[in-house]
C-alpha cells in the first residue's frame, strides 16, 4: 500500500513566550514534529510494513520547512522520502490554506491512503484531513484507532464518544488517526543516520499551480488571561511541613 | 451588532441543540434547526428556541456524514452561519461541509461577534496557550461549538416544520459493518467535583493503589496527565486531562507528580483551587497552585491519605 503520512513542523510550545502585552513570541521556539502527526507517521510505518509499501511524507508550510533537524527527524522515523511544499505565504496558514495545498500536492504523488493526525499541536483544528478528504473527494474519516489493511479497502475501528464503529472505507481514502491508536517508536541510531539518505523533495506552490484563496484570516493571538493563583508553596516532606500543607490542603477543600 | 438573516444549526447528538439553538438566537432572529429524525425531535427543537425546523427521515444505511450533501442543498448560498455540536461526527461534517459551501470553517469556537460579513470569531490555539481571533471575509461560515458556550434559552419559539428528503451521497464512502458500546469507564471528570491527578511522578502501575486510596479518603475522582493513559495505559483515556482530554471544572484539583505542562494546565484553567505535590521545585505547575508542596509523592501519599481518612 502507497500511503502519504502528513506531517506539520510547528513551534515547540514549551519554548513560546508570552510577552507582556499577552501575544506570543515564536521566533525562539524550536521547530518539532507536530506530536499528533506522529501516530499517523507511526501508522503509515507499520501499514506499509504489512504490505510491502511504501510512506511518503508530506509538510506543507514556510520557514520551519528549512529545519534540517526536524526534516531528519520526519525521515528517521521510517517514511522512503519527504516531500515538502514551502511557500512564505504559508506562515500560519489555517486549515483551509493548508487543505488545498496538501490536496494539491497529494496529486502529484501515487498513494492508496492518506493518513493525518487528529488534529495539529499549535491550532488542533481537526479539520485538515477531512477537508483535504473532501477536496480530493475521497472518503474522510476521522478518530480511527486502528486500521486493517484488506483488497482495495481499509477495515477501521473509530471510537467516537460512546461508541465505536467498525467501517469499510474503499481505497483511496483519508484517515485521521487518534493519539491513543498507536505509540510512536523512539527512532534507532541507525535510523538516524540513515534518514540522512533518504530523498528530500521540494516543490513551490507554482509547481503544484495551487493558490490558496483566503475565506478567513488570523487576526489576533493572545494569551488569555490567567487567574491569579495563591502560590502558597512549602518546600520539603518532613513530617512537620507534610503536617503544614495537610492545613493549605483542608483550605482548599473548603 | 447588527443581527444575521439567518443561523443554522446541525448536531448529531440531540442534547446538543438547546446550546446551538440559543447561540444561534444570539446572532439572528431566525434560526433553522436542521434535524435528522421523527416529529418529536421538532417538537424539542422547537422548544429550545428554534423557529424553524427542517426535518430530514433518517435512511438506516447512511452515516451522519452521509446527510452532509443534504446539509450542503438546505444552507444553500445565502449568507449564513452554520452552527454545529462539536462532538467528534459533528467536526467531520462541519469540515466536509464547508468545502461543499465553498465557507470558513471555524472549530470550537469560544465567541462570535462583529456583522454579517465581518465577524470576529475566537477559538484556542497552542493548546490553549492563547485564544486565536479570525476575521472570516467569506459570506458563509462553518462553526463546531463545545458545551458550555451558550446558555440554553428559557423560553421556547414556534414555527414551520419542512420535511426534507436525504440526498444520495455522490462520491465513494465507508459503510458501518458493526457497532458497538465503548468498553471502558462511564466517568464524567468533567463534572466532578474533587479530583486526585496523577502523572509522571508515579513509578509504578501497582502505585496507583496508593492514589486510589487517597482519592477514596478525600472523596475525590481519580484523573492524570497524558502519559499515564497514553503510553503507560495505567488508566482510562477518559480519565485524562488536557488538551485532547478532558477539562476540569472541579472545586479541587490535587496533582501528584504533574510537571504541569501547558498541555495539561489547559484542562484545570476553571479550577477553583489547584493544589500540588512534585520533587522538582522548578515545575511549571507551582506557578499555576494555589497550595503544593515541593517533595516526595510517595511520602506524601500515605500520609496525606492518613490524615483523611
Amino acid at each position: 500500500m502507497k500511503i502519504i503520512a502528513c506531517c506539520k513542523l510547528v513551534p515547540e510550545e514549551q519554548d513560546i513566550v508570552v510577552n507582556a502585552d499577552r501575544t506570543l513570541a515564536l521566533d525562539k521556539a524550536d521547530t518539532k514534529i507536530s506530536l499528533y502527526d506522529l501516530n499517523a507517521v507511526e501508522a503509515a510505518v507499520v501499514l506499509a510494513a504489512e504490505t510491502s509499501g511504501k510512506v511518503t511524507a508530506l509538510s506543507v508550510g514556510a520557514k520551519r520547512l528549512e529545519n534540517s533537524k526536524a526534516r531528519k527527524d520526519v525521515l528517521s522515523r521510517g517514511p522512503d522520502e519527504l516531500v515538502l511544499v514551502g511557500d512564505p505565504s504559508l506562515e500560519g496558514a489555517l486549515p483551509a490554506t493548508t487543505a488545498t495545498v496538501l490536496a494539491a500536492a497529494a496529486k502529484k504523488i501515487e498513494f492508496d491512503l492518506i493518513l493525518c493526525g487528529e488534529g495539529s499541536s499549535d491550532l488542533y483544528a481537526q479539520q485538515t484531513g477531512m477537508l483535504l478528504g473532501e477536496m480530493l473527494g475521497l472518503p474522510a474519516i476521522n478518530c480511527v484507532s486502528k486500521i486493517i489493511a484488506g483488497d482495495g479497502k481499509v477495515t477501521v475501528e473509530r471510537t467516537l464518544e460512546n461508541e465505536v464503529e467498525v467501517l469499510d472505507v474503499p481505497l483511496p481514502a483519508v484517515l485521521t488517526v487518534t493519539s491513543d491508536s498507536n505509540v510512536p517508536k523512539i527512532p534507532s541510531m541507525k535510523a538516524i543516520l540513515g534518514a540522512g539518505k533518504k530523498p528530500i523533495t521540494s516543490w513551490s506552490l507554482g509547481d503544484l499551480g495551487c493558490t490558496p484563496s483566503v475565506l478567513t484570516s488570523l487576526q489576533s493571538v493572545l494569551a488569555p488571561e490567567m487567574k491569579e493563583r495563591k502560590k502558597i508553596i512549602i518546600e520539603g516532606d518532613t513530617d512537620d511541613k507534610i503536617a503544614a500543607f495537610v492545613e493549605n490542603l483542608r483550605k482548599a477543600l473548603n | 451588532m447588527t443581527k444575521l438573516a439567518n443561523v443554522w444549526v446541525f448536531s448529531d447528538m440531540a442534547d446538543r441543540y438547546p446550546e446551538l439553538i440559543a447561540g444561534g438566537a444570539s446572532l439572528s432572529d431566525s434560526v433553522s434547526a436542521i434535524v435528522v429524525g421523527g416529529p418529536e425531535c421538532a417538537s424539542k427543537a422547537f422548544a429550545a428556541g428554534a423557529t424553524k425546523v427542517y426535518l430530514i427521515a433518517p435512511d438506516a444505511s447512511f452515516m451522519v456524514e452521509d446527510y452532509t450533501p443534504t446539509l450542503a442543498k438546505l444552507v444553500g448560498s445565502d449568507p449564513a452561519v452554520v452552527l454545529i455540536g462539536a462532538t467528534k461526527r459533528g467536526k467531520a461534517v462541519a469540515a466536509r461541509l464547508s468545502v461543499r459551501l465553498n465557507a470558513a470553517a471555524v472549530s470550537e469556537v469560544s465567541a462570535i461577534s462583529g456583522d454579517a460579513g465581518a465577524l470576529n470569531i475566537s477559538h484556542m490555539v497552542y493548546g490553549g496557550l492563547a485564544v486565536g481571533t479570525e476575521k472570516v471575509t467569506s459570506p458563509l461560515v462553518v462553526c463546531t461549538v463545545g458545551n458550555g458556550v451558550f446558555e440554553p434559552l428559557t423560553a421556547g419559539a414556534q414555527g414551520e416544520t419542512v420535511n426534507v428528503a436525504a440526498e444520495a451521497p455522490t462520491s465513494p464512502r465507508a459503510r458501518c459493518v458493526e457497532r458497538r458500546t465503548k468498553q471502558g469507564s462511564n466517568v464524567d471528570l468533567g463534572k466532578a467535583k474533587r479530583v486526585v491527578a496523577v502523572g509522571r511522578g508515579l513509578k509504578a502501575k501497582e502505585d496507583m493503589a496508593q492514589i486510589t486510596a487517597l482519592a477514596n479518603a478525600l472523596e475525590a475522582e481519580v484523573g492524570c496527565s497524558r502519559p499515564i493513559a497514553e503510553g503507560e495505559n495505567w488508566l482510562e483515556r477518559e480519565r485524562y486531562v488536557g488538551v485532547t482530554g478532558v477539562q476540569v471544572k472541579a472545586d479541587f484539583y490535587l496533582a501528584m507528580g504533574i510537571s504541569g505542562q501547558i498541555q495539561h494546565m489547559v484542562g484545570v484553567t476553571g479550577v477553583k483551587n489547584i493544589v500540588a505535590v512534585n520533587k522538582d521545585k522548578n515545575a511549571p505547575i507551582f506557578q499555576q497552585a494555589d497550595y503544593g508542596l515541593v517533595g516526595d509523592i510517595y511520602k506524601v501519599l500515605p500520609a496525606l491519605t492518613a490524615a483523611f481518612k
